[in-house]
């Protein structure tokens, strides 16, 4: 199966002369449809702007990127605004959500860009705030949910318009442990559950453990790209290496999930 | 992004800083408002103009006066020439029409009549209808077409060598006739003052003759025909010979005005000849023109305001725009990066700018349609200006011109949203995110 991105040689130079900067250097990766890579690094590492190149929202100086075997750089912009709004979900550590409109109107957003007909895009959001847990809070405004609530109203708004690949930059930066293990838990969810890829962009490495792959970016360069054998499925992994004692529901269906070493 | 959405989060922008946006609506109104009221006064006095001239017609009438007199005018202002003298067309002479002229210009082809202005005057007019006798100020109702604006009876007939007046609804009520058509086909008298014979009577009575005359037409108000009492040809000549009772024909005959009646379409040919002779001539229409170019100077003096306030308020569109593009840098970046093209979010703000204008220029109207509306009514109202003219409003609103206006400020609005619009449009959307 084709992979649903390719990058070939993939540079990313800002500035100019003497004072350009080399934040991407021959970069050359597959991702395959359903998997869940984590891109670490340092701050300043180019891991960033890897994902935004990946993502699209940034042209590489040279080389090339393929989507599903497309060539990004031949893409018009209008096709390339349809596949973004159409393909792709986007989690950001900052939430960027419009706090003075309701949850359910942030959801809705891509299909609103997108043009899909008012009634349509209104059950649609509705489904995807279900998806997050938060039906009870589709009629309130952003600005009074909690942090951890602000996030899973990015990703019902990532996930509504059903993408193939969902690009989350550092989406539990902003959220205490347990807000963040509710995020990683619903993210690896719909990984399992509806085989979206995801592509994540971290400086935790736990997180990162939890990942299908890790690809390790250090000055720009790929230093490690490589697979994590898991015997246990991701979601549940997340519960159980940080709730201790496991007395929760949630970590005993794990630990049993463990033993049986079921994975989906 | 479907149009109707655009449309909707462009007016939710908009309210979002509702002072900020309420002040540039208000400079887009002040302009707004300025140029349509002023608009709004034109056309109401220029309607007026033209229901008036076209009751006084006189497509005919011309009215003539040596061009010396407008050179002497101008040497008195101090910008004319100093000329030599000659003794056949002296100063004194150069600004009279004499019996010679006259022969000459009646030759002109196309001239149909033209007859010597003399400055009649009585000293009162009265009826048997009452035994009171008024003061009157005549006037010559000259030929070539022009019609009063009657309420009551015919129009004088010029050619007629019988005396016919027209006089005002006041004075009809005045000389004892309760409706203007009872002072129809009466008879007026006018007291004329015969001045030779004052110095040799002594009781000043003595030597006031009397002429009678007969009211053909009861004139309705206006503001353009000369109102008080109008006398046709015969009856103006008649007084003045009366008045001037021994007096020289050469010092009697004296005037620096004719009058007649022309073909209107050889105007052009008739006026060069005039010229030609030394003569210049003036329609109705000149001297309505020169009406229209008072108005219209007002017109585009308060035009050019009500610009200089729309050009100010343009910037504030810009400002506020731009204002609002920063602070919705995060909001712009994340709808690119969710696919929004670039195209729709320069719609999205240009049609804030034009919401701005179409808000500003409607209020405007509207504010200046109500003002005017009151104003219209106060003027008709017993004690008004307008009382006699309850056609007349002097506020008047075409929609044409209120479309136009709003369509123009809507459009400017829409040139100074360009710039914000593009900025907005050309927001890199990781740059965007980034900002904190």
């Amino acid at each position: 199966m084709e992979p649903v991105i390719e990058a070939k040689h993939l540079s990313k130079i800002y500035g100019k002369g003497a004072t350009a900067f080399l934040a991407l250097s021959d970069i050359n990766l597959k991702i395959n449809h359903g998997e869940s890579v984590a891109i670490v690094g340092k701050s300043g590492s180019g891991k960033s702007t890897l994902m935004h190149c990946l993502a699209l929202l940034d042209t590489p100086t040279s080389g090339e990127l393929k989507i599903d075997g497309e060539k990004a750089s031949k893409l018009k912009s209008r096709k390339l605004n349809r596949l973004r709004n159409r393909r792709f979900g986007f989690v950001f550590q900052q939430f960027f959500m419009n706090s003075n409109e309701t949850v359910l109107e942030n959801v809705l957003l891509p299909l609103k860009i997108s043009g899909t007909r008012r009634k349509h895009r209104k059950r649609l959001a509705l489904e995807a705030i279900e998806t997050v847990e938060l039906a009870d809070k589709a009629r309130v405004k952003s600005k009074n949910l909690s942090g951890g609530q602000k996030q899973r109203v990015c990703i019902a708004r990532a996930i509504v318009n059903n993408p193939k690949i969902l690009f989350a930059d550092e989406p539990t930066g902003n959220l205490d442990s347990a807000t963040g293990e509710k995020i990683i838990k619903l993210l690896f969810d719909l990984n399992h559950d509806k085989g979206v890829t995801l592509i994540i962009v971290t400086h935790d490495e736990d997180l990162a453990a939890l990942c299908d792959r890790r690809i390790r970016i250090t000055d720009g360069k790929i230093v490690v790209d490589e697979s994590i054998k898991h015997v246990t499925r991701p979601a549940a992994r997340a519960i159980n290496s940080k709730t201790k004692p496991a007395n929760t529901p949630e970590a005993k269906k794990a630990k049993k999930n463990q033993k049986k070493g079921v994975r989906k | 992004m479907k149009f109707t959405d655009i449309l909707k989060s462009a007016n939710v922008n908009l309210f979002r800083n509702k002072m900020r946006s309420f002040l540039t609506i208000l400079a887009i109104f002040v302009g707004s408002f300025a140029i349509i009221s002023v608009n709004a006064i034109h056309t109401g006095v220029n309607d007026f103009i033209d229901q008036q001239v076209e009751s006084i017609g006189g497509d005919n009438y011309i009215e003539i006066a040596p061009t010396a007199a407008y050179d002497q005018l101008a040497s008195m202002m101090g910008t004319g020439e100093i000329t030599k003298y000659n003794a056949n067309k002296s100063s004194s002479d150069a600004t009279i029409i004499s019996e010679e002229d006259l022969s000459k210009i009646r030759k002109i082809d196309g001239v149909i009549s033209m007859n010597p202005y003399y400055q009649a005057s009585v000293d009162y007019i009265t009826t048997s209808h009452t035994d009171k006798k008024y003061n009157a100020v005549i006037s010559l109702m000259p030929g070539g077409g022009v019609k009063a604006d009657l309420s009551a009876g015919n129009q004088i007939n010029s050619n007629s060598s019988d005396y016919e007046i027209l006089i005002s609804e006041d004075y009809a009520k005045k000389l004892g006739f309760d409706t203007p058509s009872d002072a129809v086909n009466q008879t007026a008298t006018f007291g004329v003052k015969q001045s030779i014979k004052c110095y040799t009577v002594a009781n000043p009575d003595d030597c006031i003759a009397t002429l009678d005359a007969k009211i053909v037409g009861v004139q309705a108000p206006s503001i353009l025909s000369i109102g008080g009492i109008r006398v046709n040809q015969a009856a103006n000549d008649a007084i003045y010979n009366l008045a001037s009772e021994g007096i020289a024909p050469d010092i009697k005959n004296r005037t620096p005005m004719a009058t007649g009646e022309i073909d209107s379409t050889k105007l052009n040919e008739i006026r060069a000849d005039l010229k030609k002779l030394g003569f210049t001539a003036i329609t109705i229409d000149d001297e309505v023109g020169m009406i229209r170019t008072f108005f219209n100077v007002i017109l585009i003096v308060f035009t050019i305001f009500g610009a200089i306030a729309l050009i100010a308020a343009a910037i504030g569109i810009i400002n506020t725009l731009l204002m609002s593009v920063q602070e919705r840098t995060r909001e712009i970046g994340l709808e690119k990066a969710l696919g929004l093209s670039k195209g729709k979010i320069f719609l999205s703000f240009s049609i804030e700018a034009i919401m701005l204008g179409f808000w500003g220029s409607a209020l405007g109207t509207a504010v200046a349609m109500i003002l005017g509306f009151i104003a219209n009514n106060i003027f008709h109202q017993s004690g008004g200006f307008l009382e006699k003219f309850p056609t007349f409003n002097l506020v008047k609103f075409t929609p044409e011109s209120v479309a136009a206006l709003i369509l123009i400020v809507m459009f400017i609005a829409f040139i100074a949203g360009t710039m914000p619009a593009r900025k907005a449009a050309k927001k890199d959307p990781i740059e965007a995110l980034r900002y904190e």
